[in-house]
C-alpha cells in the first residue's frame, strides 16, 4: 500500500513535469498539439546522444546512478528540443495557424508526431537503451517501502521545476504576458505585447520540461522510441483533470493520474489498470466539465 | 512456354542481387511476412526479419520458384494485434500472397489466422508462435489446415522449467507474464506443473505491454515473499520488469520464458544479476543442415546467428517456397497440401542453402520426392501443423548467454510425463 503510494507519487510526478508544457501549450497556442509527447522522446534521446559524445567522466554522484555528465545532458537536451520545437512551429504551425481552423492544426500534429517518432527510430533503433547499465537498488526506507535515490532526484527536480515556474508566471514581465496571451489574445495585442516572441517563449519552456520529463523517465525507466506515444493518453489526461492551461492543475493531474495506476492493480486485475485513470477522469469531468482547476493561467474557450 | 520460361530466367538473374527491384516482364511471386520490426519484440523481430529474406534470397539465387522470381514482402505487427491483422490484409487482399509468415507473437498470429489466412484460404507458417491454443483450435477444425508452425507449442516448456525449478529446490515462486495467448498459456500450464510437484505459487500477475513501468505489477508480485521469479515475457518489457524486480529487493533468482533468451535482455538488465537465472529455448539440433544455415548466416551478416526465431523462420520461408515447387502453383490451398510432401516422408534429403534449393528443384523436376531437413533440424509437421523438438536451458555466464544443458525429445517426454499423471 506505502509502496504503491510511493510508486505513484513518483511516475505522477515525470507525467506532471510532461502535462505542464502540455499546459501551456494548449492553453497559449489554443491547440491539442499531439507532438508534445514526441518532444519527450526527443528530449530523452537527446540526452543520450550527448552522454555518447561527452562519455561518463568523474563518475556518478552517489548515491544517484549518474554524475556531472547527465545533469549538462539535460541542459543540451532541453536546449536541442526548445529547436526542434520552434523549428516545428515554423515550418509547420506557423502557416497552419493562418488558417481559421484548429482542427487542421490537430491534424498537423499527428503527423509532426509519427515524424519525429520515425526519425528517432531511425537514427537510435527500436530497442531499448539505459543512459546506465548499473541497476540501482532501491533503499528501504520503511517496512514496506523501497525507494531509489534516483526516484527521489526525479521528485525534488520536478518539485523545483513546478515552483520556479510558478514565479515565473506570477512576476516576470513575460509570464504576465503569457498569461494574458492565454486569457485574451486580443488584447494582449492592443497592449502590445509581441504575441510572436510570447508563442517562441512558450514553446521553448514546453519543450524544456518535456526534455526533463525525458530524460528522467529514460533516467528511472528506459529509453524507447514509444516513450511518448505511451505517454499521450496519460498527459492528455492529466491536462484535461487539471484543467487545459492550468499549471498547478496538470501537476495534480499528472499525480491523480499516476496514483490511480499504481493503486489500481491492489483492487483490479493488474492487465485493467489503463483503464482506471480515464473512469477517473470521465467521473471528474462529469462533475465538472472544466476539470478540477479551471484554467486560471487562461483556458481554452 | 520457352518465351515465359526465359522472360522468367532473366528475371531471376536480374534479381540475383537485391530482390524487390522486379523488371516489368519477370513474373513474380510474393511471400508476405508479419513480424515486429517495433514494438516490445523489436530486439528480436528485425533479425527474423533477416532469416526469411535469406531464404527467399537463396531459393532467388536457386533460379526462383517455379521459375518466378520471388518477392518478399515483409510487414510491421508493432506487437500489436491490431496492426498485425492491418498488415496482413494488406498482403493478403492486395499483394495475394499465397502464403504468410509470422507471427512472432502467439497473440498477434491467432487474429490473423482467424480472420484473415483461413477466410481466404492462405497458408499461414509461424516461426515463433508457441500457445498451446492453435494446437487446440486445428484439432477443432478451426484452421481448416492452413496453419504450421516451426517451432514445438510451449506446453513442454513449463514441464521442463518445472521440473528444473522443483530440481533446485523453489518452493515459493511468483509468476509475472505478459498478458497474451502465450502469456497465458505458459504461465497457466507452468502453475499446474510446478505446483504437480510440491511447490506453491504464490502469486500469477499478469502485465500489459509496452507500459511506461511495471513496478506496480511488480510489488504486487512481491507479495508473499516468494524465492524465485518465473518470467514469462518478451525482452524489452522483460528488461524493465526485471530491473524493478531486482531494484524492489526481489531474491535473484529467476526462470525465464523462451523469447527472453536475447542478448539485448541481458545487456539491459545487467548480467551480473542474472547470474542465478536460467531459461528455456527450442535447442538447436546438431547435424549437417544445421552447419549449412549457420555458415550462410554468417557469410551473409558477418555474426553467429544467436537469437530466437531465426533457424524456425528460415525453415518457415523454405518449407513455404519448396511447396509451391512441389505443388507447381503459388497458391494457398496447394502449399497447405504440399508442406508434407516436402517435409516428412523418406526423400531425399536437402539442406539449407542455394545449392541444397537447387538440389531441391532438379529433383522436383525429375518427379522424386525430396525431404527437407532443415535449420532447426528433420521437420515433421503432425496433423495439426505442430512440430516437436529439442530444448535447451540457457544461463548467463560472465556477462554472456550460454547454454547450461539440452534437453532431447525422450526427456522433454519424462518430464511430461512427470507432470502430467
Amino acid at each position: 500500500m506505502l509502496q504503491a503510494l510511493a510508486d505513484g507519487i513518483l511516475s505522477g510526478s515525470i507525467i506532471a513535469l510532461g502535462a505542464i508544457g502540455l499546459t501551456l501549450t494548449m492553453g497559449i497556442l489554443r491547440f491539442a498539439n499531439f507532438a508534445h509527447a514526441e518532444l519527450v522522446t526527443w528530449g530523452a534521446y537527446m540526452a543520450l546522444a550527448v552522454l555518447a559524445v561527452t562519455g561518463t567522466f568523474m563518475g556518478p554522484i552517489a548515491p544517484l546512478s549518474f554524475g556531472i555528465p547527465l545533469i549538462l545532458a539535460i541542459v543540451v537536451a532541453a536546449a536541442l528540443t526548445s529547436l526542434l520545437a520552434l523549428a516545428i512551429d515554423w515550418l509547420v504551425y506557423r502557416p497552419l495557424r493562418r488558417q481559421t481552423n484548429h482542427l487542421t492544426l490537430v491534424f498537423g500534429s499527428f503527423g509532426i508526431s509519427l515524424l519525429v517518432r520515425m526519425v528517432i527510430l531511425l537514427i537510435f533503433g527500436g530497442a531499448a537503451q539505459y543512459y546506465s547499465t548499473a541497476l540501482q537498488i532501491a533503499i528501504p526506507v520503511a517496512p514496506g517501502l523501497r525507494i531509489m535515490p534516483d526516484q527521489l532526484f526525479t521528485l525534488a527536480v520536478t518539485v523545483v521545476i513546478v515552483v520556479a515556474l510558478h514565479f515565473f508566471l506570477q512576476k516576470t514581465r513575460l509570464g504576465l504576458a503569457m498569461r494574458a496571451l492565454a486569457e485574451n489574445p486580443e488584447l494582449a495585442r492592443v497592449n502590445g505585447i509581441d504575441t510572436r516572441a510570447v508563442v517562441r517563449w512558450t514553446w521553448v519552456i514546453g519543450a524544456s520540461l518535456a526534455a526533463v520529463a525525458g530524460v528522467l523517465y529514460g533516467l528511472t525507466i528506459q529509453l524507447r522510441p514509444e516513450i511518448g506515444f505511451h505517454l499521450i493518453l496519460p498527459l492528455f489526461a492529466a491536462v484535461i483533470l487539471g484543467g487545459v492551461g492550468n499549471v498547478f492543475g496538470a501537476v495534480i493531474g499528472g499525480l491523480v493520474i499516476g496514483l490511480a495506476e499504481s493503486l489500481a492493480v491492489l483492487v483490479v486485475p493488474s492487465g485493467y489498470k489503463m483503464a482506471v485513470p480515464f473512469l477517473i477522469l470521465l467521473a471528474v469531468l462529469y462533475l465538472r466539465p472544466t476539470g478540477i482547476f479551471a484554467g486560471t493561467v487562461g483556458g481554452v474557450k | 512456354m520457352r518465351h515465359l520460361l526465359a522472360t522468367g530466367a532473366v528475371g531471376a538473374v536480374l534479381l540475383l542481387g537485391s530482390a524487390g527491384t522486379a523488371s516489368a516482364q519477370s513474373c513474380a511471386t510474393s511471400v508476405g511476412a508479419v513480424l515486429s520490426i517495433t514494438g516490445s519484440m523489436a530486439a528480436i523481430g528485425s533479425a527474423i526479419g533477416d532469416a526469411g529474406k535469406l531464404a527467399v534470397d537463396h531459393f532467388n539465387e536457386a533460379g526462383g520458384v517455379n521459375d518466378c522470381t520471388v518477392r518478399y514482402i515483409l510487414r510491421d505487427d508493432q506487437g500489436s494485434p491490431n496492426v498485425g491483422v492491418d498488415a496482413a490484409k494488406t498482403l493478403v487482399e492486395i499483394e495475394k500472397v499465397p502464403v504468410l509468415l509470422g507471427a512472432i507473437q502467439s497473440g498477434v498470429s491467432m487474429p490473423i489466422l482467424s480472420s484473415v489466412t483461413v477466410p481466404a484460404k492462405v497458408t499461414q507458417i509461424s516461426c515463433c508462435s508457441s500457445a498451446p491454443s492453435f494446437t487446440a483450435l486445428s484439432a477443432e477444425g478451426g484452421t481448416q489446415g492452413y496453419w504450421f508452425r516451426t517451432l514445438p507449442t510451449d506446453r513442454p516448456q513449463a514441464a521442463v522449467l518445472a521440473s528444473i525449478a522443483a530440481e533446485r529446490g523453489y518452493k515459493k515462486i511468483a509468476i509475472i507474464h505478459v498478458n497474451s495467448d502465450y502469456g497465458n498459456s505458459l504461465a497457466g500450464s507452468f502453475k499446474k506443473d510446478v505446483e504437480k510437484l510440491g511447490a506453491t505459487v504464490t502469486s500469477v500477475t499478469a502485465y500489459n505491454q509496452e507500459q511506461a513501468s511495471y513496478r506496480a505489477e511488480v510489488n504486487a508480485a512481491l507479495q508473499g515473499e516468494p524465492e524465485a521469479l518465473f518470467l514469462v515475457a518478451f525482452p524489452a518489457d522483460g528488461a524493465t520488469v526485471t530491473r524493478e524486480w531486482i531494484s524492489f529487493g526481489g531474491p535473484q533468482k529467476f526462470i525465464f520464458s523462451n523469447a527472453l533468451r536475447a542478448d539485448e535482455f541481458v545487456n539491459s538488465v545487467g548480467a551480473q544479476y542474472l547470474t542465478e537465472a536460467f531459461g528455456i529455448d527450442n535447442a538447436q539440433v546438431e547435424g549437417e543442415s544445421v552447419d549449412a544455415f549457420n555458415k550462410s548466416w554468417e557469410a551473409t551478416f558477418g555474426a553467429a546467428p544467436n537469437g530466437p526465431g531465426l533457424h524456425t523462420m528460415y525453415d518457415a520461408a523454405a518449407v513455404a517456397l519448396l511447396a509451391m515447387e512441389q505443388a507447381g502453383k503459388a497458391d494457398g490451398t496447394a502449399i497447405r497440401d504440399n508442406i508434407r510432401k516436402v517435409t516428412g516422408g523418406e526423400g531425399e534429403p536437402v539442406y539449407p542453402g542455394a545449392e541444397g534449393f537447387k538440389k531441391a528443384k532438379q529433383l522436383i523436376a525429375e518427379g522424386k520426392p525430396i525431404r527437407y531437413v532443415g535449420a532447426t533440424g528433420p521437420l515433421e509437421f503432425d496433423e495439426n501443423g505442430d512440430v516437436t523438438g529439442p530444448y535447451l536451458i540457457w544461463g548467463v555466464k560472465d556477462g554472456a548467454l550460454v547454454t547450461l544443458d539440452k534437453w532431447d525429445n525422450a526427456r522433454v517426454g519424462g518430464a511430461l510425463a512427470a507432470v502430467e499423471n
